[in-house]
């Protein structure tokens, strides 16, 4: 599980002030005194699970419900290639060096953390990522107790950390205790698994269950998708947490491990394979995690990490921007042609990012419905889509698509229409046209709005949207901010007009709670006989981003919140998606249903790799390092030889 | 008429003597007029439209929508579609467009895709386009004519401000002397570069474009007046122990009059030779600022955003970098040279015995 509130998506976390970190000759330096046993913090936890029953039982094998159906949903497809090679060495860049090796806590959620846990960690089970099934990771096997909100999981016996230690029922009983503890400084985590979760039993040192506040139909993945935390490791744990771990690596159930010696502070860090890994031979695990040690080193600037790429010095660069496809890394390039680089293009279909123009109700004119609508209608997404994404990308309708039958089926955004914006402004009272061709109403007020970005790759998007609206008399004053800066604004409210999107997570339904519900827009919205309440504050920090609030809209999230009814949900989606489209707070903006790498000869994927629901190339380290190949291409291009070009598109999931 | 006295003059004469810093001096002077005269030479708009027999010149005034020329949307007039749809239906309706009938603002992608183009005489985009298809001569010129503002603006405040600060410090001398000098030291110690940063991150967006770009110079113009103080210092010292100061005293001049008519002119060498330099600083200061994303507000043209997709698309499209470091390279070395002539012309040293 992840925190959704920091998770922008494409957040290059630009380091500043930074720019000499510490070399660390010694590695990670800091020293936790992992090695120390005795008192530390054991006793505590302990009277922590006397003292919630309730929450952590404790029980025996005989305990175990007899009617229980134990799967392991054998029938589900391996992932990756039988061709693929173990070994090699896999160089990639990182724009920032990772703030912290801690998963959890300040700063623990950025971009690297995918490769200290989120893609590499082991969780009970994992869903497939096509069908997005429950394929066993830790557990042998499972069963799912729908009546009660139960998932009982068997471990494998075989499964160890990176350390050695076998993975028990306590690494996930404390698993619990960990992420409610207060030390490690993270509230979100505090209130999620105090909340979502209302018991955890142990039976024997590998049979658990885990039950379930609400019965989702996501239940069984809330609770499978869990992955352990090493007790044995966290011994020592007070108000430091976030100092004493911010260098140590946590031992890992998965199958790269970040050693102490290639910590090289601001420099590089490197993923090293466990040899001897517990789960290589596991049916969805063998042909993955392929090469031997994969090195990241801190390239800050992208026109730089692209040259290295070209260079050879890393193997492969994300290639999404047209400006790249075809400007930079066009189907002509020498390289591309002489078969040393090869362009992908993998088609899936998943919860699409959102973006588009979140509009802040709280603003003066934006209060303003028709304001709101003429904006949309002023925003001429066709011609970003056609000149700046050069048609590669498609229009999104609204702001939860990609959802399966969640998503609204026939609703579409409102499209580019100078007279239809025109009309809007005038019932909003904005008719004449001042000197620069501006509508202003009569108070002499112009129609003028900031409209800021944290996305400083996508600023011509802006340029476009701006030149176009001015056609329809409506200024859009640009701001492009550094990522962070741009986040920190949003999240407190300050802006008017803001593009961004959210990263979205394979789930089986969109949220409506974190966006729209206006206990996240104001402090109390509405007064208890139901009219607005003339003295509310703005709630800073939250994702409505729209400060968002009808209490029509509460009314629906309560019932789909409260709902265990998959159609009766799905109806519910429906009708507050048609809300929110009728709010006109949201600008849908566009959605890209694939994305595209470019990779050199040496780096394999699997024929035919297509996954509906993987979101980049790496996630599924299906991938592979061939040596021998890369000795073959470098051969090659200091004689000059050329291969048979190769730009493939693995269209089967386009939509 | 302008009276200067014989001194000036000879320097005047010697300046112009020094043929380098003299030609530079012209040609800069003659940019100058060609940027105050901008919008007629590099603009969107067009000089004079003929349309059924009235003549209209849009430059300068309100805009004109479409509709004041029989075209069917009142949004600004697009007048180079104007311009060919008169050319093909005849008639007596003509339009007149500038040399280069583009502004800095407008994305023009004759291949319907935004991305860089070569130059193209044929298009009218003498230097090509940048990423987002915006002409890149009229990105220049309009960015150099900002610059050129931004630091004549610059120097002359932080002019005032040394000169005042710098005259009294050498002028009243003992406590007052001594605590500014410390203040001096302390202020100057403070990080420009990150104060920049920090500043603009805390100033609210709804700030319009040009208040931001008076912050920036208000920013700069802060953290740069110490520098001149330390000249001014030491010169008002070595004046003010001259005999004729003294005289000027005795007779029962005031202070001011003692500063402004005495001091002041007596000084004045060292101001004009430091001016061109502070006026090149001023241009590098904010490049750079632009180049590192924290000078003019976008979509501002400027040098240092050019620049700046210039050396991410260097592979790509060359002629960004080309000309914008062309056109920055040619300007301070045109200042350099001025401020090299001047410095040389108005040296003491050379020409003359005694000062």
């Amino acid at each position: 599980m992840r925190e959704t509130l920091s998770a922008l998506l494409l957040a290059g976390f630009l380091l500043l002030l930074g720019g000499c970190g510490d070399s660390g000759g010694d590695g990670a330096g800091s020293g936790a005194s992992t090695e120390v046993e005795g008192a530390g913090v054991t006793a505590e936890v302990e009277a922590f699970y006397a003292a919630n029953p309730d929450f952590f039982g404790f029980r025996t094998p005989d305990d175990l419900p007899p009617d229980l159906q134990w799967t392991s949903n054998d029938h589900l497809p391996e992932i990756g290639s039988p061709q693929a090679k173990k070994g090699g060495t896999q160089y990639a860049a990182l724009q920032d060096f990772p703030r912290t090796l801690r998963t959890v806590g300040p700063d623990s959620n950025g971009s690297f953390r995918p490769y200290l846990l989120d893609n590499v960690g082991m969780g009970l089970a994992h869903q497939h990522p096509d069908t997005l099934e429950l394929f066993p990771g830790l557990a042998e096997a499972w069963a799912v107790d729908w009546d009660n909100n139960t998932v009982y999981a068997k471990l494998d016996p075989a499964a160890t950390w990176s350390d050695g230690e076998p993975i028990t029922a306590d690494d996930y009983l404390f698993m619990f205790w960990f992420y409610r503890s207060p030390y490690i400084m993270a509230p979100w985590y505090n209130n999620f698994y105090s909340t979502t979760y209302t018991n955890i039993s142990r039976y024997d040192d590998h049979t658990i269950s885990i039950t379930m506040a609400e019965q989702k139909p996501d239940m069984d993945e809330r609770g499978l998708l869990l992955a352990p935390i090493p007790q044995h490791f966290y011994r020592e744990m007070a108000d430091d947490f976030t100092e004493r771990y911010q260098w140590t690596f946590e031992p890992t159930s998965g199958a790269y491990v970040v050693r102490d010696q290639d910590i090289r502070k601001g420099r590089s860090i490197a993923l090293t394979r466990l040899e001897n890994w517990w789960a290589r031979d596991k049916k969805h695990f063998r042909y993955r995690f392929n090469p031997d040690r994969i090195q990241f080193s801190v390239v800050r600037d992208t026109a730089k990490m692209f040259e290295a790429f070209k260079r050879g010095d890393i193997d492969q660069f994300g290639l999404n921007l047209a400006e790249y496809w075809y400007e930079k890394l066009p189907d002509s390039d020498p390289d591309v042609q002489a078969g040393y680089i090869h362009k992908s293009t993998f088609y899936n279909q998943r919860p699409r990012p959102p973006y588009g123009l979140w509009i802040n109700t709280a603003q003066p004119l934006l209060q303003d419905r028709d304001i709101r609508v003429g904006i949309a209608h002023a925003t001429n997404w066709d011609m970003v889509l056609e000149k700046f994404f050069r048609g590669d990308n498609d229009r999104l309708n609204t702001g939860n698509d990609g959802f399966g039958d969640f998503s609204h089926p026939t609703l579409t955004a409102r499209e580019f229409d100078i007279d239809k914006a025109q009309a809007a402004f005038a019932r909003a009272g904005f008719t004449r046209r001042a000197a620069d061709g501006i509508l202003m109403n009569d108070a002499g007020q112009k129609l003028s709005f900031m409209l800021s970005t944290g996305y400083e790759n996508l600023r011509d998007v802006l340029t476009i949207l701006r030149q176009e609206a001015a056609k329809a008399g409506l200024d859009l004053r640009l701001e492009i901010l550094d990522s962070t800066v741009g986040w920190k604004k949003v999240q407190e409210k300050q802006h008017e007009i803001f593009f961004t999107a959210f990263g979205r997570f394979t789930e089986a339904y969109p949220r409506f709670w974190e966006h729209y519900h206006s206990d996240n827009a104001w402090d109390r919205a509405f007064l208890d006989d139901g009219s607005v309440n003339p003295d509310r504050q703005l709630n800073t920090q939250t994702n409505n981003l729209e400060v968002f609030a009808l209490q029509e809209m509460d009314e629906l999230i309560e019932r789909y919140r409260a709902s265990t009814d998959r159609d009766e949900m799905v109806a519910l989606s429906h009708r507050m998606i048609e809300l929110h489209h009728e709010h006109a707070s949201f600008v849908p903006g566009f959605y890209q249903g694939f994305f595209r790498t470019g990779y050199w000869r040496w780096m394999r994927y699997p024929e035919g790799l297509s996954y509906r629901h993987a979101a980049s190339a790496g996630e599924l380290f299906v991938h592979w390092i061939d040596t021998d190949l890369k000795r073959e291409t470098q051969a090659a291009q200091q004689a000059g030889e050329t291969f048979e070009p190769s730009i493939t598109v693995h269209d089967r999931w386009a939509e | 008429m302008l009276r200067l006295n014989p001194q000036t003059r000879k320097k005047l004469r010697r300046f112009r003597n020094i043929r380098r810093g003299y030609y530079s001096f012209l040609l800069l002077a003659g940019l100058g007029v060609l940027l105050i005269i901008g919008e007629l030479l590099i603009n969107s708009r067009a000089l004079i439209v003929s349309y059924e027999g009235q003549l209209y010149f849009p430059t300068y005034t309100t805009f004109h929508p479409g509709t004041d020329f029989g075209l069917d949307y009142d949004y600004e007039t697009n007048y180079r579609e104007l311009k060919a749809r008169f050319a093909q239906s005849g008639g007596d309706n003509w339009v007149l467009l500038p040399l280069v009938p583009y502004n800095p603002y407008e994305n023009h992608a004759p291949g319907g895709i935004f991305r860089p183009l070569p130059p193209d005489a044929s298009q009218q985009h003498y230097l090509g386009t940048d990423t987002t298809s915006r002409d890149i001569l009229a990105r220049l010129f309009y960015g150099t004519r900002i610059a050129l503002v931004f630091a004549l603006v610059f120097t002359a405040c932080v002019y005032l401000i040394g000169i005042t600060i710098g005259c009294a410090m050498g002028y009243f001398g003992g406590v007052f002397d001594l605590i500014f000098q410390r203040i001096i030291e302390i202020w100057s110690n403070v990080p420009f570069l990150y104060m920049v940063i920090i500043i603009f991150s805390v100033i609210p967006s709804t700030v319009a474009v040009s208040t931001r770009i008076g912050i920036l110079l208000l920013v700069m113009v802060l953290f740069s007046w110490t520098g001149m103080t330390y000249y001014m210092r030491t010169e008002t010292y070595k004046e003010k122990s001259r005999d004729y100061i003294a005289s000027a005293r005795v007779i029962g001049a005031s202070n001011s009059r003692i500063i402004f008519r005495h001091i002041m002119p007596n000084v004045l060498s060292t101001l004009v030779t430091f001016m061109p330099f502070t006026i090149v600083a001023a241009i590098s200061a904010i490049t750079a600022l632009d180049f590192l994303g924290f000078g003019l507000p976008a979509p501002t043209p400027s040098l240092g955003e050019l620049l700046k997709q210039g050396t991410a698309n260097l592979r790509t499209a060359p002629w960004i970098v080309i000309s914008a470091f062309g056109t920055l390279v040619a300007l301070l070395t045109l200042v350099t040279f001025i401020g090299e002539a001047i410095r040389e012309s108005f040296d003491p040293k050379t020409f003359s015995v005694y000062r």
